[in-house]
């Protein structure tokens, strides 16, 4: 009995010692920052096999006439309906189909914005701009990832559709931008995984019927129309904070547990993946699988 | 969110007179079989379909076309059509509950 208590008591400095380490290991690579993995394709080879594989198919289809034109149209009746206590529509400031000054304003968002000291992405915006200006009151206003915001969203993208996508990531946004990248690399779920394991560790890589696609791919095509949803509601169109939800799911993240629209977590992500995109041309409703 | 009925017809921007021209339309409908069941009640959805399609070219009826259940939700068709004049080409969907949707486009050959 005496030999097991002096072993233990032997031992226990070790252990504490040994748990120590762990720990400030733990911190100097929170100082660092997160550990980016290396991008596994040449984005312009991937498209290319892409096409080669795929053929233009997806391409053709939305050519032919893709749902989202319908919510486009939408969208245009909601920016002209006079709504709130001002009497006024979002036309009466940007003029008849947004032509005074809201060609090419998309292409910023998400952005750092001082009011609410954080990211502001479009539906932010339009919700803003609906209680400050149109005088809606709070409990009138559009709720995130329903059919009305979510159609003035791709009505107002639209407008700049075929300019570089151009999302300013330096100066107060920077901040921002690093917690983005946070949650891009931060592990979730019951398989421990992250955004980036699918989409620059492993891009490219075949994986439930599809070509994973690389991080500069994903963004440039929101509010888009998927095959995927269009089976559960007829015709629709959702937005980039909808995938990250349905990827966070298949993560095999508990309901309860999955952020919700525009939240800060949202926000920087969108802001970070966003970013990854910058100078492809945005095109608005995209058409995806 | 986009209503019933709404209609998205494309023709080609160039045509010369003489042409073939693919025409592509897609009509807004949720095209009921009448065989769902409503998860919650457990009762059938009744059935609302498009069953008869009729596409006018000037005065001309240039074709017509007889569905059922079988169509999928938000149809989408191709057909084509000889384009010897400049007139306005009309499609009238009709469904089984009566209603009637209809869109015109104008095709000008040159």
């Amino acid at each position: 009995m005496k030999k097991i208590l002096v072993l233990f008591l032997l031992a226990a400095p070790l252990i504490i010692s040994c748990t120590s380490s762990t720990t400030s290991q733990k911190k100097a690579e929170d100082e660092k920052g997160v550990k980016e993995y290396a991008m596994a394709v040449d984005v312009k080879k991937f498209e290319e096999d892409y096409a080669k594989v795929h053929g233009n198919e997806l391409k053709k289809m939305a050519e032919d006439g893709n749902p989202g034109e319908f919510i486009v149209e939408d969208g245009r009746a909601l920016f002209h309906k006079v709504d709130g206590s001002a009497g006024k529509s979002c036309a009466s400031c940007h003029g008849e189909n947004g032509a005074k000054n809201l060609k090419g304003i998309s292409v910023s968002y998400p952005k750092y914005d001082a009011n609410i000291k954080g990211v502001l992405t479009l539906p932010v915006q339009i919700n803003m701009c609906r209680d400050k200006n149109m005088g809606v009151a709070k409990e009138k206003s559009w709720k995130y990832g329903k059919a009305e915001i979510t159609a003035v969203e791709l009505f107002v993208k639209s407008l700049s559709n075929g300019m570089p996508i151009n999302v300013k990531i330096d100066g107060p946004a920077s901040k921002f931008y690093e917690a983005g990248k946070k949650n891009f690399y931060g592990k979730l779920g019951e398989w421990n995984w992250n955004c980036a394991q699918c989409h620059v560790k492993y891009a490219g890589r075949y994986s439930r019927q599809e070509y994973l696609p690389p991080a500069p791919l994903l963004a440039d095509h929101w509010p888009s129309f998927r095959l995927d949803w269009g089976k559960q509601a007829g015709m629709h169109t959702r937005t980039i904070q909808e995938r990250f939800k349905g990827c966070i799911k298949n993560m095999r993240v508990s309901d309860d547990k999955i952020p919700d629209f525009e939240t800060e977590y949202m926000r920087n992500l969108e802001l970070y993946v966003m970013a990854q995109a910058n100078g492809r041309l945005q095109q608005a409703p995209g058409f995806r699988r | 969110m986009a209503e019933i009925g709404k209609i998205m017809i494309k023709v080609p921007g160039a045509i010369k007179k003489g042409d073939v021209i693919p025409v592509k339309a897609m009509v807004v409908h949720p095209m009921e079989t009448g065989q769902r069941k409503d998860s919650k009640t457990q009762n059938l959805i009744p059935e609302h379909y498009i069953n008869d399609v009729k596409v006018y070219y000037g005065s001309d009826m240039v074709t017509s076309m007889e569905w059922g259940i079988a169509v999928s939700t938000n149809p989408f068709i191709t057909f084509y059509l000889k384009a010897d004049k400049a007139a306005p080409l009309k499609m009238v969907f009709k469904d089984n509950k009566g209603a009637s949707f209809e869109q015109t486009v104008q095709v000008n050959p040159q």
